[in-house]
C-alpha cells in the first residue's frame, strides 16, 4: 500500500467518509466527524500508521487534507 | 510516581463535583496516570433512592457511570500540574450487570488505558459484594489541554 493510500485510509476510517471527498476542500470541521476529538484520533492514527511523533505546532496547523500532506514531509513521509 | 489515598475531603481537590453529584466517597489508592480505586457507600439517605424508585430503590445507572467517570478523572488529575482541572465526558459505553441497592458498598476501579494531548481513554469496573455491577469503556477530556492542539475553526 502506498503512502497516499495509507494517508487516505486514515481519513476514511477516522471520519467515516468516502475517498471521493478527499480533496483541497476537505478541511477541519467540514464534516461533523472532524471535530476536536476526531482531530486527535486522526493525528494518533497517522502517527501509528507512519511511526512518527508529530510536534504540537504541526498538529495545530494540520487544518486540511492538503496541508496534512505538507506536514508529513517534515517527518520523512512523502504522500 | 508513588500511589496514595484520598479521603472525602482531599478527593474534592481533584474533581469538581459536589453534593448532590459527588459519586465517590473515598479513593483507597491512586497511581497517577495509571489507575484509581475506591468506593461509594450507599445509604437509604441518598437523594435519588426515594424517587428511583419508591417501591424499589436502586442506584440509577447513569449515576453508576458517573461514579466510574469521577474515579477516572482522579486517576488523571492527580498527575503533576493537573490538580483542579475540569474534565468533560466525550464517549462512554457501559454495561450494567446487577442492581445496586441501599446498604451496599459500590467499589470502583478506574484504569487509564491512554492519556495523550488532553484525551484519556479508560476502563471502569464497579463491584458490589464481589460481583460486577457495571463496566464501562470511557473517554474523557481536559478541554483546557485539548484546545491547545486544535486547528483554528473554519470561519
Amino acid at each position: 500500500m502506498s503512502n497516499k493510500e495509507k494517508y487516505d485510509q486514515v481519513f476514511v476510517e477516522s471520519f467515516s467518509v468516502s475517498p471521493d471527498v478527499l480533496n483541497a476542500d476537505f478541511v477541519y470541521q467540514c464534516v461533523p466527524q472532524w471535530d476536536s476529538v476526531g482531530h486527535m484520533a486522526m493525528i494518533a492514527a497517522l502517527e501509528d500508521t507512519f511511526d512518527i511523533m508529530m510536534e504540537t505546532e504541526d498538529i495545530i496547523e494540520f487544518s486540511s487534507y492538503t496541508v496534512g500532506k505538507e506536514k508529513l514531509k517534515k517527518y520523512g513521509v512523502e504522500v | 510516581m508513588d500511589s496514595f489515598s484520598l479521603d472525602c475531603r482531599e478527593l474534592q481537590a481533584y474533581q469538581p463535583n459536589r453534593y448532590p453529584f459527588l459519586m465517590i466517597d473515598h479513593v483507597d489508592e491512586v497511581a497517577p496516570g495509571q489507575f484509581a480505586r475506591g468506593y461509594k457507600n450507599l445509604t437509604l439517605n441518598e437523594w435519588y433512592f426515594p424517587v428511583h424508585f419508591p417501591d424499589g430503590p436502586n442506584m440509577p445507572g447513569a449515576l453508576q457511570l458517573e461514579a466510574l467517570a469521577q474515579m477516572l478523572t482522579v486517576a488523571i488529575t492527580t498527575l503533576p500540574g493537573l490538580k483542579g482541572k475540569v474534565t468533560h465526558a466525550l464517549q462512554h459505553t457501559v454495561r450494567f450487570r446487577r442492581e445496586v441497592v441501599p446498604g451496599e458498598k459500590f467499589e470502583i476501579l478506574a484504569e487509564v488505558l491512554s492519556w495523550k494531548r488532553g484525551i484519556c481513554k479508560g476502563k471502569g469496573t464497579a463491584t458490589v459484594n464481589g460481583e460486577i455491577a457495571c463496566e464501562a469503556d470511557m473517554m474523557i477530556t481536559i478541554p483546557e489541554i485539548l484546545e491547545q492542539y486544535l486547528p483554528r475553526a473554519k470561519g
